[in-house]
């Protein structure tokens, strides 16, 4: 008799779209490797130890990174505003202290799906056509969907809070208002605080991946160089681009760990024990200050023309934009249905691999295993450790601080034009993303059972397999899954520099300027990633 | 106490950062004057080689006309296409294809200037010399291409995708399946030269005039890459300029520019290297209806709608 849990159900469809979507790359089929480009792609890694420190060229570093972070900080800004509006419209919590329980927030939540499902650079390609290159447009095309992003966050942990203190407020006769401010908002600003920094550092992450429609910045420069097989300069500017995406990644767990906020996303709400903050007020009063003082000079230094939301250049251009999508063109979709296939094979291979090179990684990134004194070397020996520790935390910090673009342009060297080059650049900047979250769950992770299992002697191997897997390998799954939705929408722009899918049709109606057509190619990824949401939720389900 | 030393000291140097690159504030931060005339080009060539030509022919045009002119370098041809349409740019280099597509979106649009050469545009179809491809006679033998690897420039190029990708067809030879993969695209001539020099690709197709300005640079190996065909001639490269020029330089502006460009003499140094960086003995007018072919290929091939 066989019995097939949820979670068995589960893997055993995971494995066979594996499966398929490797039959579906065209693995033994095709010809996918191109030898022939292991030179050039030698020569691009022999350039990273000898990187162009050319004054001029180091002024243009500076001013590209500082111009990336500003993008950054004046998108964040921008998508927590929308976020905090979006997310207390998008909670039922809300609805429900105003008396009558509504449907109203289901509608909300519904309507914000659309903008989190278009990828930053779409919208980005989207305002270019309307305000051309003003930095507005790199601040919108990031303020939007991460706004969206952020609303479905900020509701989920509102309605996740729990309400009694809420209820006790309304039932004393305080008005709706008042009490959701005292009592619901205060409780769950720590979770939301740390999800404004965790949007924070995916912002630096698309202020760079902007730059490939000429936004500025670092992408823009890596990518005009990578154009111009400019290697060395190239390095330059990723260096820096490590050197930006460290820092944010360093002070932001500081400031987390400082206020008390431990993980940067929790997707098992329940599970969550913050920490009481020692000397919160405190806190408050230098971090403030130094916020809003860096958001100034970000705003200052990157001069966004504000005056072109209600230009009447801006009302034509979206009329113009508006008439030539009008009305869409179905007649291409008989060649979208394969390339929609191809797209969700893209994205399932491309999890898969940042899955497994994640697992891999996260052991030795994480503080409290491998080290000297941690769980499974607890003698506190070697130097290797160390070593390790260091190697994987910056091989993860490369993965996720170069654009998926930029690695699809760099794997091309090697690889004909197609979904596995596509995968492979999506599962690398997505393994640096996933390894990081994995560490840090390690890292939270109840110590207590381990510990048990170590007092009675069993020995290292044993802990590992009957203790340290069986408790992380459900968020493990769990953000895995998440960041497979984050993969379906990233298939779009890796497809942009040739790697396959529907990307390349997308590509190829933007360069034909055949708007009627793309908007049918945007609808299909929509019901792509829709589709993908509702898989990934439904299996995270069965995984609690 | 070391934490919040350290803290600070990130901060300071994050600050510091931002204020010493103010000095230096990079072009994109500025706001561009309503009275600047901004040229643009499509990335046809390495960006950095544009910039270099692009400024040069700036602090001419700025000297003849009396208004200040900028360059403004954009990522790729659908981007330079756009920017001319919302206005960034008021006067582009456009390829046969980019220019068409440019005009078509912005009502008024004219194409006025072109160099010697482009009336008679060719495209050179070139192999890696391990690749064993033959050098070939005419249209038909372009079937010798089939089960190679092969990569075109940007995918709305005119010399490195349209016309090519026509003449492919003409001789049978398939996009999908014919090819050894499927077909790259490199984004640019000078891209398209390196990677079939280094062998990543068998062969490819690049513009003229980009190959014969590298081969006297002595940029080219002939001993890794070869011409293997040289196709029928077609109209290309242009300067378009935006009619909203006329309102905020005076009606006769067009005219101008162009008189302007016409009058680049060889025989002056200067002139002489901005004239060497365009691969042109001169300029000569042109007019938007030499480009009927182009639009018409480009409706065949599905590049303009």
């Amino acid at each position: 008799m066989t019995v097939i849990t949820p979670a068995l159900k589960w893997g055993l469809i995971g494995l066979a779209a594996i499966v398929l979507s490797l039959l579906q790359a065209g693995l033994f089929r095709q010809d996918l490797f191109n030898l022939n480009g292991v030179p050039l792609l030698w020569r691009f890694i022999v350039a990273s130890v000898h990187p162009d420190l050319s004054t001029e060229l180091l002024q243009t570093t500076f001013s590209a990174t500082v111009t990336t972070l500003a993008y950054a900080v004046c998108g964040t800004f921008f998508s927590v505003i929308l976020g905090m509006i979006g997310g207390v419209l998008a909670s039922e919590v809300w609805w429900l202290s105003f008396g009558q329980p509504s449907r109203c927030w289901l509608l909300i939540r519904a309507a914000i799906a659309v903008p989190r499902a278009i990828h930053e650079l779409i919208w980005g390609l989207f305002f270019v056509n309307i305000w051309g290159l003003d930095p507005l447009t790199a601040i919108v095309a990031i303020a939007i969907p991460f706004g969206a992003i952020t609303a479905k966050v900020f509701s989920e942990i509102l309605d996740e809070t729990p309400r009694t203190p809420l209820l006790i407020l309304l039932n004393s006769g305080v008005s709706p208002l008042t009490a959701f401010f005292y009592s619901l908002l205060p409780q769950a600003f720590l979770n939301l605080l740390s999800y404004v920094f965790y949007r924070f550092e995916c912002s630096i992450r698309s202020a760079a991946v902007l730059g490939i429609i000429g936004a500025g910045g670092l992408g823009y420069e890596i990518f005009l160089s990578l154009q111009s097989l400019r290697y060395e300069q190239l390095w330059t500017f990723f260096y820096a681009l490590f050197i930006l995406n460290g820092l944010v990644d360093l002070s932001s767990a500081w400031l987390r760990r400082r206020l008390g906020c431990s993980s940067r996303i929790d997707l098992n709400l329940q599970q969550n024990k913050s920490k009481t903050p020692q000397k919160a007020a405190q806190n408050y009063f230098i971090l403030i200050p130094i916020a809003l003082f860096l958001l100034t000079l970000c705003f200052w230094y990157i001069n966004p023309d504000f005056s072109k939301f209600w230009a009447p250049r801006t009302q034509q251009l979206f009329g113009q934009f508006v008439r030539s999508a009008l009305p869409p063109d179905f007649s291409g979709v008989p060649q979208l249905i394969p390339q929609a296939i191809e797209t969700v094979s893209m994205s399932v291979l491309a999890i898969a691999f940042s899955a497994f090179g994640g697992l891999l990684l996260a052991f030795p990134a994480a503080n409290n295993f491998f080290l000297p004194g941690g769980l499974l070397n607890q003698q506190g020996n070697g130097s290797l450790p160390q070593i390790m520790f260091l190697l994987s935390r910056a091989v993860l910090l490369i993965c996720r601080a170069i654009p998926a673009p930029i690695w699809a342009l760099v794997v091309l060297f090697v690889m004909f034009p197609g979904i596995l080059p596509g995968a492979i650049a999506l599962g690398l900047h997505n393994l640096g993303i996933l390894g990081r979250l994995m560490a840090e769950v390690i890292e939270n992770q109840d110590q207590r059972p381990l510990a048990a299992l170590k007092a009675q002697g069993a020995p290292n191997s044993l802990i590992f397999l009957y203790g340290v897997l069986p408790l992380t390998m459900p968020r493990f799954l769990a953000y895995s899954l998440y960041r497979w939705e984050v993969c379906m929408r990233e298939t779009v722009i890796v497809g942009l520099v040739g790697a396959g899918g529907l990307g390349r049709s997308l590509t190829e109606q933007l360069s034909s300027f055949d708007y009627q057509a793309l908007i049918v190619t945007l609808g299909g990824f929509l019901m792509l990633t829709f589709l993908v949401d509702w898989v990934s939720a439904n299996a995270r389900r069965s995984l609690r | 106490m070391k934490k919040i030393l350290f803290s600070g000291f990130l901060f300071l140097s994050l600050l510091s950062l931002g204020a010493c690159s103010s000095t230096t504030s990079p072009d994109a931060a500025k706001p561009v004057t309503q009275k600047t005339f901004t040229t643009g080009a499509i990335p046809d060539q390495d960006p950095e080689k544009l910039q270099r030509l692009y400024s040069k022919l700036s602090k001419y045009l700025e000297a003849e006309l009396k208004v200040p002119v900028a360059y403004k370098p954009v990522t790729d041809y659908t981007a330079a296409v756009t920017a001319f349409k919302v206005g960034d740019l008021d006067m582009v280099w456009f390829g046969g294809l980019t220019g068409v597509q440019a005009r078509l979106q912005v009502p008024g649009a004219e194409a006025i200037a072109q160099r010697d050469i482009d009336s008679q545009f060719h495209s050179l179809f070139i192999a890696n010399k391990k690749s064993g491809i033959q050098p070939i006679q005419n249209l038909k033998d372009l079937t010798t291409l089939k089960g190679h690897s092969f990569t075109f420039g940007s995918e709305s190029s005119t010399s490195g995708r349209l016309m090519p990708q026509y003449f492919l067809q003409q001789a049978g030879v398939k996009l999908e399946g014919d090819f050894k993969g499927q077909a790259g695209f490199s984004k640019n001539h000078d891209a398209t030269i390196e990677l079939v020099t280094a062998g990543t690709y068998d062969a490819g197709v690049v513009n003229e005039q980009v190959w014969q300005k590298r081969l006297k640079e002595g940029k080219i190996d002939l001993n890794q890459v070869e011409v293997i065909w040289r196709s029928p001639a077609f109209f290309d490269y242009h300067w378009v300029m935006n009619p909203s020029v006329k309102e905020r330089f005076g009606a006769d502006f067009p005219q101008r520019v162009q008189a302007t460009l016409m009058k680049l003499d060889p025989n002056v140094p200067d002139q002489k290297e901005i004239l060497e960086l365009f691969g042109a003995a001169k300029f000569v007018p042109t007019k938007n209806e030499n480009y009927a072919t182009i639009e018409q290929v480009g409706r065949a091939i599905g590049k303009i709608k």
